[in-house]
């Protein structure tokens, strides 16, 4: 066991910290050596001085060698008293990461235990929403009102606006394919099918999920991160109750209108497209669209907006309801539960799909 | 190993400051020293946290000037108020933590954004001053893993990272057990007396203003009603600073906001 004492400078500050801690990085430390630091005639020392002691600690650590002090005085003293916790840290080592297993296995509990937290919320949220009023156990029509006000009402302009242009667009894109058959009127069918069945159900969603899902997300993600739902559960109040069953039902009434909106919009654009461009009289292009449409196409389009809007709300509050850490998971949160809409949508369109071309067809 | 001085470092004069419509400060003069541990003082909501953002430029004034270090900061542009900004540390009532970062990047942050030193002494530094606020174990870890009083200490922490010649300290101690705020206390008398650093804090606890303030302002509804040394605000004439410091409440709970 030897040693080696280290006599520092008169004055440690910046510069005199670098020099002595390079000249202690050019001699290797012999194992089982260790350091003793000499305060004897260090007069003052700044924090910059003390954190190149800090780092001189470190150093002698990664080194397994011993580092003790002496000899300090007055000021000084004070000084090396208010850096020791520097000194005396331990390595510290970053989280492990886990191996291939580990991940799978803990990947699939997460899962798992989302799967039921949903799971719990859709059957608080339902009960909450359809069951509850009539009970009269308690519904909060007033917030009802404002989430109709503001996820409807304010919805309508830029929903019509995004269905026009899709219309507009899918007009566009089957008449050029049409016309070399001289069958231009038939883009009306086309129209007219389409939206009804799929697109303005699939685009009001999207906008809705935009608007709306995002807006619900941040707001509970936000609330839960200022234990503002933990105050709520703290008075007895049932979060489900509270926030989430106004919003469900007022989704619920909003959507279809919503979607037939939409349905409106679209064929409105296709419309447009075909007595401007494609040059056939308004009339027969209306009698056309009324002659394709059915009630069982529209049915079909509305009965999805219900499960959307199901989907978009529970999504929404969902995720809102599991944010952790403050600023930047609200933010993680509300971009989760959007894109968590938008694959919802596509899944349960496809569902849809399924069951009215091939199960009850 | 600073010795108190007698010069002003902050003149803060005539300052009136408006939320919307309503009056929060009151027409407020007084001065700061260099190296001095000034504390304001107050009930709830009578200004204490307005006042220590517009004395660090974050609001602007309705009329009044805030004079640092010669310059008055409310006649500042955003670029000459970053610069003065650079040489104070602020260490905010609930940390300020950036919620993205570990609590040891967030104490790298200013010395990487303005301290230009290597990596290795950023990372010594850092040790250094999560040490000193008793948080060496939490460098690795988020904000969000800390409790209230650990995000308040790695705020300080923060704060001192660049040895700021200020430093404004909102309510430090609110929410900190005894022995973790009396530690506290400590720490501030120390990067006092060592380091010479200038101390503008806002607090209510009695215990440290008695043992770490060299002088006091208190405010009420905005209006300054007390300016000087604590043995001096024992005997103050104004019923409601001694009604403070020998915590009375003979008008319990006045209604204000209005």
């Amino acid at each position: 066991m030897t040693t080696r004492r280290i006599a520092l400078p008169a004055s440690l500050d910046q510069e005199s910290g670098r020099k002595l801690l390079e000249s202690i990085k050019k001699e290797r430390i012999a194992p089982g050596e260790s350091l003793l630091l000499d305060f004897a005639n260090t007069q003052t020392m700044d924090a910059r001085g003390g954190a190149w002691i800090v780092a001189l600690a470190e150093h002698a650590r990664k080194e397994n060698a011993e580092l003790s002090w002496e000899g300090q005085q007055g000021d000084v003293a004070d000084f090396v008293a208010l850096i020791e916790p520097g000194l005396r840290a331990e390595i510290l080592k970053r989280r492990e990461t886990e191996g291939f297993i580990e991940h799978a296995g803990s990947t699939g509990i997460a899962v798992a235990a989302e799967l039921r937290e949903f799971g719990g919320l859709l059957v608080d949220a339902t009960y909450w929403t359809l069951l509850a009023p009539i009970e009269g156990r308690g519904f909060r029509w007033g917030l009802w009102t404002d989430e109709l006000y503001e996820m409807g009402v304010r919805a309508i302009r830029i929903n019509f606006v995004m269905n026009f242009l899709l219309g507009l667009t899918i007009a566009m894109m089957s008449a050029a394919q049409m016309r070399e058959f001289g069958l231009g009127i038939y883009v009306a069918n086309l129209v007219m099918i389409g939206f009804s069945r799929e697109l303005a159900a699939i685009m009001t969603a999207v906008v809705v999920s935009a608007r709306t899902g995002a807006a619900i997300a941040a707001e509970l993600a936000t609330m839960k991160v200022q234990e503002e739902i933990d105050a709520l559960r703290g008075m007895g109040l049932n979060v489900s109750q509270f926030l989430v069953a106004p919003k469900l039902l007022a989704l619920l009434i909003v959507m279809p209108c919503l979607t037939a909106l939409g349905m409106l919009a679209g064929i409105a654009g296709g419309t447009v497209w075909g007595v401007l461009v494609l040059e056939i009289r308004w009339d027969a292009w209306l009698n056309q669209t009324l002659s394709a449409a059915t009630i069982d196409d529209i049915w079909q389009g509305m009965s999805k907006s219900i499960a959307f809007a199901i989907a978009i709300v529970l999504i929404g509050c969902h995720n809102g309801l599991r944010v952790r850490g403050g600023s930047r998971g609200v933010g993680l949160m509300t971009t989760r539960a959007v894109v968590m809409d938008i694959f919802a949508i596509v899944v349960i369109d496809m569902l849809f799909a399924t069951m009215f071309y091939y199960v009850f067809d | 190993m600073t010795t108190k001085q007698n010069d002003i470092l902050i003149e803060v004069h005539n300052l009136i400051a408006h939320y919307g419509e309503t009056l929060v400060l009151d027409g407020i003069s007084f001065t700061v020293k260099r190296v001095e541990i000034f504390v304001v003082i107050g009930g709830s909501g009578c200004g204490k946290t307005t006042l220590l953002k517009h004395m660090t430029a974050l609001l602007r004034p309705t009329s009044g000037s805030v004079i640092y270090d010669g310059a008055d900061i409310t006649k500042m542009d955003e670029e000459q108020c970053a610069k003065v900004q650079r040489n104070i540390g602020i260490a905010f009532q609930s940390g300020g933590l950036f919620n993205s970062m570990t609590v040891g990047d967030n104490v790298a942050l200013p010395l990487r954004e303005y301290g230009g030193s290597d990596e290795d002494l950023i990372h010594a530094i850092v040790r250094l001053k999560l040490g000193m606020v008793g948080l060496g174990a939490a460098e690795h870890l988020m904000p969000g893993e800390l409790s209230g009083g650990m995000r308040k200490r790695a705020g300080l922490a923060r704060a001192i990272a660049l040895d700021p010649p200020v430093i404004y300290f909102d309510e430090p101690s609110a929410g900190l057990d005894p022995i973790m705020a009396s530690g506290l206390d400590d720490l501030i008398l120390n990067l006092n007396r060592l380091s010479g650093i200038t101390f503008i804090i806002v607090t209510h606890e009695l215990e440290s203003i008695r043992k770490i303030a060299d002088r006091v302002l208190m405010l009420d509804q905005g209006k300054e009603i007390f300016l000087g040394t604590v043995e001096e605000a024992l005997t103050s004439p104004v019923e409601r600073v001694r009604q403070f410091f020998e915590r009375r409440a003979d008008d319990f709970i006045v209604q204000r906001g209005a």
